[in-house]
C-alpha cells in the first residue's frame, strides 16, 4: 500500500512559540521578503501560527493555531492548475512542481486556507547567507507559487535510508521540520496508511476534525482542540 | 602519494591550460581540494551547543559541502567547504529534549550574517563614529598585549572585562585571567537577570541556583508572571515538560493557570488567565497560603524554613485573608479561595515565578512568598515539583553592579578602569539610559571587544578582535536549570571558520602568553585542553569518559550527588511592603511594563532576518515595535490601532504605533524588549524604538538588580497611524469572509 501521510496538530500541547516558523524558514530555503513586502502582505510562512482572541478584559483567552498546507485528498488548487504545476502525488501531497508553474496564481485563489505564496521577486540571501541554503530543497525564483511541501525532501531522504539499510520505514523515522522543532511535541507526522503508526492512531479519536472540512477538501491535517475545564 | 595530494595534482595539470585564461588560478585550484571528510550531498550530523541564552541547548548540526569564499592561508578564494545548514535540537540532551525554540533554529544566521565582523579592526575616527581599519592579528594582539603590559606596570586592578554572566567554562577562564592578572572578577549584566530569584532560592532553600520545574508530573502549574514557555529560564525543556503534562498521560491533565498583568505567549496557554495588580503576586501566593493552612489542608511547620520567613507564617498569616488579599491584588476572595484549595487537592503542583514580579522594588518579597508557598504544598523535591538541579562544576563567579562602576567612571577624573575587554555584552543597548552606560564607556582610555557584529557597545571600543561564531569554535555550558540530572556539555567546532577571526578564549590565552611577566602557573595551551581538563572530574558512563561523550553527543549528563544546601544566614522575617514606582500615580498613571519578546529577547538576536521575520505570537508583528494597551484605556484616550503613540517617564519619551490588545490589565501598557538598535547589522538599525531607555533607575535593594519593571509612564495619541506597524495578513479565506 502507498504511504500516505498525515500530520496531527494538538493544540493543546502548542504554546504558539513559532519555532515551527523559524524551522520551516531554514529547511525550505524560504526567503524573508523585508519590511516593505512584509507590509503589501507578502512575508511567506508556509507555517503560521493564527491567533484568536476570545471575550473581553479580565475574561479573556487566546487560542493559537499552526496552520500548514493541509495536503488536501480533494484539493481546491489542483485542478485550476492549467499547467498541473499543482498536483495530486501517490502519496496523497498536493505537489507543486515550480519548473512547470507559470504564475497564474489560480491555486492560491481556489485554497481556502490561504497557504500558497507566491514569489513576487527573485528571492535575494545576501551573502553569504546563501552558505546555509539546503542543497535538498530548490530556490523558487520570481514568478512562481510556492508551498509547504510535508518536508518532501524528508519523506524522499528517510524512504533511500530505509532502503539502504534493507529495512521498512518505521514510525518516526521522518520528521518534517516543524515537527523536528517543536518543543512541546504538538505535531506528530506519519503514515495515515499504516494502522499502528501514531498519527494513525491520533486520527481515528473522534475529538479530531479538520480545518473547513465542510468545504469538502478532505485535509490530511488533522487539529485536536485544546481542552476546556469549567 | 595520497589522495588529497593525487586530487591537487592531477587538477593542476589537468586545468592548467584552461584556467590560464579565466583570472587568478589559485582559486580554482583548492576548489579541487576540499576539507577530506566531505562527501558532495551526503550530510554529517555534529554535535553543537545554542549560544543565544543560557538554558544551553544540545543541538545537532547538519554539515554538508558548499561552495564558499573564504580565507586559507591568507588567501582569499572559492573552496568547497563543509558548511552548517540547519539546526535541530539533540534528542539525546536532556534538556532541550529534542526540541528548539525560533531564536535558536535561527542562530545559524549569525555565522552566515553579511554584516559579520571579518577581521581584527582598529579604530580610526572618532569614537562611536564606526569608523575602523583592518589590522592584523599580528599587530592587534601586539597592541592590546602592550596595554595590558603597562597596566601589570602601573597595578593591575585597573582591568575589567565586561560579560553577559555566563555558566560555562568560557566565563571561568574569563575569571581565571583577571585573578592571575591581579583584577578583580568579571563585570556581569544582564538585563533580565534572575539574580532576585536566586538570591530568594538562596535564602528560602539554601541554593543560589535557578529552579527546575518537573512540570512532565505535575498535575497542577500556577504561574506568576513567568514566561515560562516563551523566553523564561528553559523555555525548550520547559515547553517540553508542558506538552508531556498537557497530553503525554492518558485520562490526566495537567491544569495551569498563570497570575500575570499582561497576557503573555505563557499565559495564553493557560486554562484560567488571572490579570493581578502589578507588584502585588506575592501577596496573592500568601493568600492562597492562608487559605491551605486556615482550612487544614496542610499545617504551617510542613513549608519548614522557607515558611519561617514570611512574618506571620506560623500563626497562619493572618494578614493574608482572602478579603484582604482581594482588595490589595484584585483577585476575587472567593476564586483566591478555589485556587488555595485546587493547589493542594490537585497535587503534585507547583508555583513558578519569573519575570516581572520579579522586577519591582519588592521582587524578592514575591519570590519568597512562592517559594513558601511551594514548601508548604510539599512541591519541592517531589515529583511534579520544584528542584535543584545537580551542578557539574561550580558556577564562575562575577559581580554585578554596571550602574555602579559607570557611576564610578564618570565620577573620577581618574578612571578606575583604565582598560576594558568586552565579550558578549552590549549594556549601552540594554541598561536604562539613566545609567550612563555610553558616557561612562568613553571615560575608558582604551576598549577591546571580542564582538562578532559591531552594536551599540563594540562601537566605541578602540580594538575589536572578532570572535568565531558558535559553530565554529569550541563551545560549552554547564547548564543551571532544565533537567533532573547534572549536565556538561561541550562540542567541537562544526565547521571552519568562514572569516579571518580568532576564538575569543584562544585569544585570551594567547595575550596570556604575549605578557612580559607570564602567568605563574601558565594557563592551558588551548582552551579545547582546558575544556577536556574540566571534563576529567565526572564519572564515566558505558560509553566511556565523559570527554569522550560530550564530543560526540555534545553533552554529558548523568547523577551528580546534590551538593548541601548553603547554610541559611538568620534573617527577620519579611512582609509585604508596597513597590515604590519612579513617577507619582497623578502625573504618570500607567506601570510601564518593558518585557522580552519572544523573537529578540534583550534585543540581542534582532539582528537575524528570520527572527525579525517571525510574526510575534500574540500581536502577529513583524519588523516593528510597538505599545500594548488595553482595550478600556485605549478608548479613553482615542487611541486606535496602528496610531502613534508618546510614551513617557521621568526619564524620557519614546514613540511606537500602538497595538489594542484585551490582554492588558486596564493600568499597564507594556512594550517588547528588542528592537530600537541605533548600530546592529542592517537588519536591525533605525529600526522600532528601545523601551529601556526610558526605565527609571530603580533598584531592587537586597540585590541591587535593576528593577525594570518599576517606572510609571503617561501615555498620549502622537499622531496617526505611520506605516511602521507590520502585522502578519495570512489567516484563513474563509475566516476573513465570516468576519466581513
Amino acid at each position: 500500500m502507498p504511504h500516505k501521510w498525515g500530520l496531527a496538530v494538538d493544540l493543546d500541547a502548542c504554546t504558539g512559540c513559532g519555532a515551527c516558523v523559524t524551522a520551516c524558514h531554514a529547511e525550505n530555503n524560504i526567503p524573508t521578503v523585508g519590511p516593505d513586502q512584509a507590509a503589501r502582505g507578502r512575508a511567506m510562512h508556509w507555517i503560521r501560527i493564527e491567533r484568536y482572541w476570545e471575550g473581553e478584559f479580565p475574561d479573556v483567552r487566546l487560542r493559537f493555531r499552526p496552520v500548514m498546507c493541509q495536503q488536501c485528498d480533494n484539493a481546491p488548487c489542483e485542478p485550476v492548475c492549467p499547467t498541473y504545476a499543482s498536483h495530486h502525488t501517490e502519496e496523497g501531497l498536493n505537489a507543486q512542481v515550480y519548473n512547470r508553474c507559470i504564475g497564474t496564481r489560480y491555486c492560491a485563489n481556489a485554497c481556502p486556507y490561504n497557504v500558497r505564496f507566491f514569489e513576487f521577486f527573485n528571492p535575494v540571501w545576501e551573502k553569504p547567507l546563501h552558505l546555509q541554503l539546503n542543497p535538498d530543497v530548490s530556490v523558487r525564483e520570481v514568478g512562481v507559487m510556492e508551498k509547504c511541501t510535508f518536508c518532501v525532501q524528508r519523506i524522499n531522504a528517510g524512504k533511500i535510508q530505509a532502503k539502504a539499510e534493507a529495512r521498512e520505514l518505521a514510525d518516526g523515522d521522518i520528521k518534517p521540520a516543524c515537527a523536528q522543532s517543536c518543543p512541546s511535541k504538538a505535531l506528530v507526522f506519519g503514515d495515515a496508511s499504516d494502522p499502528d503508526s501514531a498519527v494513525s492512531k491520533l486520527r481515528r479519536s473522534s475529538r479530531g476534525a479538520g480545518l473547513l472540512e465542510d468545504l469538502g477538501t478532505r485535509p490530511n491535517v488533522t487539529y485536536f482542540p485544546r481542552h476546556t475545564e469549567a | 602519494m595520497d589522495r588529497r595530494a593525487f586530487i591537487k595534482l592531477s587538477a593542476l595539470t589537468g586545468s592548467a591550460a584552461t584556467l590560464a585564461g579565466c583570472g587568478s588560478p589559485e582559486n580554482h585550484v583548492i576548489r579541487f581540494v576540499p576539507d577530506d571528510e566531505i562527501v558532495p550531498g551526503i550530510a554529517q550530523w555534529k554535535p553543537g551547543i545554542c549560544p543565544l541564552c543560557q538554558a544551553g541547548c544540545g543541538l545537532q548540526v547538519r554539515v554538508m559541502d558548499a561552495d564558499a569564499e573564504v580565507v586559507r592561508n591568507g588567501q582569499r578564494g572559492m573552496m568547497k567547504v563543509a558548511a552548517a545548514k540547519k539546526l535541530e535540537g539533540a534528542a539525546s540532551n536532556p534538556i532541550n529534549r529534542g526540541g528548539l525554540c525560533p531564536r535558536g533554529q535561527a542562530a545559524i544566521q549569525i555565522t552566515y550574517h553579511p554584516d559579520r565582523i571579518t577581521h581584527p579592526l582598529k579604530r580610526s575616527g572618532p569614537r562611536g563614529s564606526g569608523a575602523f581599519r583592518e589590522v592584523s592579528w599580528e599587530e592587534a594582539l601586539a597592541e592590546l598585549a602592550g596595554r595590558l603590559d603597562a597596566l601589570a606596570g602601573a597595578g593591575a586592578p585597573t582591568l575589567a572585562i565586561l560579560t553577559r554572566p555566563r555558566r560555562n567554562l568560557r566565563q571561568t577562564l574569563v575569571a581565571t585571567f583577571l585573578e592571575r592578572f591581579g583584577a578583580p572578577s568579571p563585570l556581569t549584566y544582564e538585563l533580565f537577570g534572575d539574580d532576585v530569584l536566586r538570591r530568594a532560592n538562596a535564602i528560602s532553600f539554601g541554593r543560589e541556583q535557578m529552579p527546575t520545574f518537573d512540570l512532565t508530573r505535575s498535575n497542577y502549574v500556577i504561574g506568576f508572571g513567568a514566561d515560562f514557555l516563551g523566553t523564561w529560564n528553559s523555555p525548550v525543556s520547559q515547553s517540553a515538560g508542558y506538552g508531556a503534562m498537557r497530553s503525554g498521560r492518558p485520562g490526566a491533565r495537567g491544569r495551569f493557570v498563570q497570575v500575570e498583568a499582561r497576557m503573555s505567549q505563557t499565559g495564553a496557554s493557560a486554562d484560567e488567565w488571572i490579570p493581578v495588580r502589578p507588584g502585588t503576586e506575592g501577596v496573592l501566593a500568601l493568600g492562597l497560603a492562608h487559605v491551605i493552612i486556615n482550612e487544614q489542608h496542610r499545617p504551617p511547620e510542613a513549608a519548614g524554613t522557607a515558611g519561617a520567613l514570611i512574618e506571620g507564617f506560623a500563626g497562619g498569616l493572618a494578614d493574608y485573608a482572602p478579603d484582604e488579599v482581594a482588595q490589595r491584588t484584585g483577585v476575587a476572595a472567593a476564586r483566591i479561595a478555589r485556587l488555595a484549595r485546587d493547589f493542594v487537592e490537585r497535587r503534585p503542583s507547583v508555583a513558578i515565578i519569573g519575570g516581572a514580579p520579579l522586577a519591582p522594588t519588592n521582587g524578592l518579597f514575591h519570590a519568597l512568598a512562592v517559594n513558601a508557598l511551594n514548601a508548604l504544598a510539599g512541591s519541592v523535591g517531589q515529583p511534579g515539583g520544584l528542584f535543584f538541579m545537580p551542578q557539574a562544576g561550580a558556577p564562575p563567579a562575577g559581580r554585578g553592579g554596571l550602574d555602579q562602576a559607570a557611576a564610578g567612571l564618570l565620577s573620577s577624573a581618574d578612571p578606575p578602569i583604565q582598560l576594558l575587554l568586552i565579550d558578549e555584552a552590549n549594556p549601552v543597548f540594554t541598561a536604562p539610559a539613566a545609567w550612563k552606560v555610553r558616557e561612562a564607556l568613553e571615560k575608558v582610555p582604551y576598549i577591546a571587544s571580542f564582538a562578532c557584529f559591531l552594536d551599540e557597545t563594540s562601537v566605541l571600543a578602540d580594538l575589536i578582535l572578532p570572535d568565531h561564531s558558535f559553530l565554529e569554535s569550541w563551545v560549552d555550558a554547564r547548564p543551571e536549570s532544565g533537567a533532573l540530572v547534572a549536565v556538561a556539555a561541550a562540542a567541537p567546532p562544526a565547521m571552519r571558520p568562514l572569516h579571518s577571526t580568532r576564538a575569543m578564549p584562544d585569544v585570551l590565552l594567547d595575550l596570556s602568553r604575549r605578557l612580559q611577566t607570564p602567568f605563574d602557573p601558565p594557563l592551558p595551551e588551548t582552551f579545547d585542553a582546558m575544556l577536556s581538563e574540566s571534563f576529567a572530574s565526572l564519572p564515566e558512563s558505558e560509553a566511556g569518559d565523559a570527554w569522550t561523550v560530550a564530543q560526540t553527543d555534545g553533552a554529558w549528563s548523568g547523577d551528580l550527588p546534590q551538593a548541601d544546601p548553603a547554610a541559611r544566614p538568620a534573617r527577620e522575617p519579611v512582609r509585604f511592603v508596597e513597590a515604590q514606582f519612579d513617577g507619582d500615580a497623578a502625573q504618570y498613571p500607567f506601570h510601564f511594563l518593558p518585557y522580552p519578546s519572544q523573537a529578540f529577547l534583550d534585543g540581542s538576536t534582532a539582528h537575524l532576518p528570520w527572527l525579525q521575520e517571525l510574526p510575534d505570537p500574540l500581536t502577529s508583528a513583524m519588523w516593528s515595535t510597538w505599545v500594548e494597551i488595553g482595550s478600556e484605556a485605549a478608548a479613553r484616550l482615542s487611541i486606535r490601532e496602528g496610531d502613534m503613540v508618546e510614551i513617557t517617564s521621568s526619564q524620557g519619551s519614546v514613540r511606537a504605533p500602538a497595538i489594542v490588545s484585551p490582554g492588558l490589565a486596564p493600568d499597564v501598557v507594556a512594550m517588547p524588549v528588542g528592537q530600537g538598535h541605533e548600530t546592529f547589522t542592517r537588519y536591525a538599525s533605525g529600526r522600532g524604538s528601545n523601551p529601556i531607555a526610558i526605565l527609571a533607575p530603580m533598584r531592587e535593594p537586597d540585590t541591587g538588580a535593576l528593577a525594570w519593571a518599576g517606572t510609571r509612564v503617561r501615555v498620549a495619541r502622537a499622531g496617526a497611524p505611520e506605516g511602521r506597524l507590520i502585522l502578519f495578513a495570512g489567516q484563513m479565506r474563509d475566516i476573513e469572509a465570516r468576519e466581513r
